[in-house]
């Protein structure tokens, strides 16, 4: 009896905390003169889409292929520079990677729209707005490097140290032993954190805001952005551009959920 | 630095490799502008100019200028009630949540699961959705809050200046709930079961076990989740941008949004660098607090 309370205290509880999403997808489907009406209804009276004509009107298209590819970029870098790194953090242990365990949370701990003065004068002068998917590229992975090293540094680290031991004691290099006997170990919680970096890239904003001075570069949170700023607001437009935006990354969510939140819950205390 | 490269003596110069290339990108990348951003803030800065290192020393002058701005005071006010409501109220109710999905019932840990949706989404469409949520006139929580006897009035949630902030913290607690939920609920999953039924066999009641067991052994994770939430709500920029971008009359401004106003949309980089470093020492502090926080975790 007790379980089916519960239950629906937990039923209830999570139906609440999910309604904004629910009204972000029914907005997509009401008409203009029902998305203004009062009281609103639950439940569109005539479903009409948008969907096509916003992505076509919006340039939705080069946002999201502009988003896909910084998001790429940054999570090769990532995973390339930050796995060996990781790795090296999690088998060594002394004063010395504690401090540079230190050193890494700090960096990330600084927001991005702090951060962005500073990287923008730099890259200014350093040209590196001309390649503005580059920079922030370069800029975005300040961000999740830190993230990702922290995250797969605790799937290393429940990898018994012995089999390295052991792979060096047959004649292994230390190289051949990482890629040959450690890496596809931790291969799960790579591709997880991964996965999360990869979000994270996709719906960044203050960067690709501040650095890409180019409309034809831009990204498709800033994209969203742009409708907001406008007078005369278009609700069923930027629900429409959201529900577009955020649905893939809603899916891919959905389908890594469990492994997600284990690599999480390994990760984020140790 | 022999002294150094002893400490590896085991290990080969192939793993210190590894972890040094990183380092030095994040160097390089992340610590640079940090330590230019503490210098720009001495200089004064013109963005029409030519990057150059060396811009005029202005001393303490950009100090003073943000310390004699109007708007100031309100900022920080904003920015302690934005961080300590945020953090209380996400705690409060993560904590709640992770107690009630620590219980044993159908789907507990797949619901769980579907909390986590909201914070894999980026800010910027939080932040949009919570603004159709919020509007006067025809939004759905003034209808929900009017017919349900709560409310006599409608509220103009992000128009009206008594109100907005407290708009904008209730969208970001929204959207750190998950988070919070998730670390707490790994908290009290690591607290031993037998240590409940001990104290239920010599009567304690749910609220003693609570206190008695619970808090005392949630205090590291706790630490933690304090910190990490302090930090995280310190960075939030995007919901900000999406909701009220400051306004109205800097009614909602927070101290990392001014900062980045002051320096791309007013080109007041001096004063916006003054302000990005005072946040910076701050940050610092709650940095080493979590650190310390999740050293004495490991030895529990």
């Amino acid at each position: 009896m007790k379980r089916y309370v519960l239950f629906v205290i937990a039923l209830i509880v999570t139906a609440i905390y999910l309604f904004p999403l629910y009204w972000m997808y029914i907005t997509v489907f009401k008409s203009a003169a029902e998305m203004f009406q009062y009281p609103p209804t639950f439940w569109p009276q005539h479903g009409e889409s948008h969907i096509w004509q916003v992505f076509t009107e919006r340039g939705m298209g080069k946002f999201l292929w502009n988003s896909f590819i910084i998001a790429c970029g940054t999570t090769a870098v990532t995973v390339f520079v930050g796995t060996g790194a990781a790795y090296a953090l999690a088998s060594v242990q002394n004063r010395w990677t504690g401090f540079a365990i230190f050193a890494v949370l700090v960096l990330q701990a600084l927001p991005s729209s702090l951060m962005v003065t500073p990287i923008f004068t730099a890259f200014k002068g350093l040209g590196l707005l001309d390649t503005p998917r580059l920079a922030v590229v370069i800029a975005q992975i300040t961000k999740t490097l830190p993230f990702y090293i922290v995250l797969c540094r605790a799937s290393f680290v429940q990898i018994p140290r012995e089999l390295r031991d052991a792979a060096l004691v047959d004649g292994a290099s230390p190289a051949r032993a990482f890629f040959g006997v450690i890496l596809p170990l931790a291969v799960n919680g790579i591709l997880v954190t991964a996965i999360l970096v990869f979000l994270q890239s996709f719906g960044e904003y203050v960067y690709a805001r501040s650095l890409i001075l180019d409309d034809q570069y831009q990204t498709a949170t800033v994209g969203l952005s742009a409708f907001i700023g406008a007078t005369k607001i278009d609700w069923i437009g930027i629900m429409t551009y959201s529900a577009v935006f955020v649905t893939p990354i809603l899916i891919a969510f959905m389908l890594l959920q469990r492994r997600i939140v284990a690599g999480l819950t390994a990760g984020a205390l140790k | 630095m022999k002294k150094f490269l002893s400490h590896f003596e085991q290990r080969s110069g192939f793993e210190i490799a590894l972890a040094v290339f990183a380092l030095a990108y994040l160097l390089v990348f992340a610590g640079l502008p940090l330590l230019y951003n503490i210098m720009l803030s001495f200089q004064q800065v013109d963005l029409m100019e030519p990057a150059t290192l060396l811009r005029p020393f202005a001393g303490l002058a950009n100090y003073r200028d943000i310390f004699s701005r109007p708007e100031m005071h309100q900022v920080l006010i904003n920015t302690l009630l934005f961080v300590g409501l945020s953090l209380f109220f996400q705690v409060v109710i993560g904590f709640l949540l992770a107690v009630l999905f620590a219980q044993d019932f159908p789907l507990a840990s797949f619901m769980r699961g579907l909390f986590l949706a909201g914070w894999i989404m980026p800010g910027l469409v939080v932040g949009v959705i919570w603004k159709l949520l919020f509007a006067g006139d025809f939004g759905v929580l003034n209808h929900l809050l009017l017919s349900s006897g709560l409310m006599h009035e409608r509220i103009f949630w992000l128009s009206d200046p008594s109100y907005s902030l407290y708009a904008v913290i209730i969208a970001n607690v929204w959207l750190g709930v998950p988070f919070n939920m998730l670390l707490l609920s790994v908290g009290l999953a690591a607290i031993p079961g037998d240590l409940y039924e001990a104290a239920e066999l010599d009567g304690a009641n749910a609220f003693q076990r609570f206190y008695g067991i619970t808090l005392p052994m949630m205090k590291a994770t706790l630490g933690a989740v304090i910190s990490l939430g302090a930090i995280m709500t310190m960075q939030q920029f995007d919901l900000i941008a999406a909701l009220t971008q400051g306004g109205p009359a800097n009614s909602s401004q927070v101290a990392q949004y001014w900062s980045w106003q002051l320096s791309f949309q007013t080109f007041e980089v001096s004063a916006g660098s003054a302000v990005a470093t005072l946040m910076l020492v701050l940050v610092l502090i709650i940095a080493v607090f979590y650190v310390r926080s999740t050293r004495s975790e490991r030895l529990v």
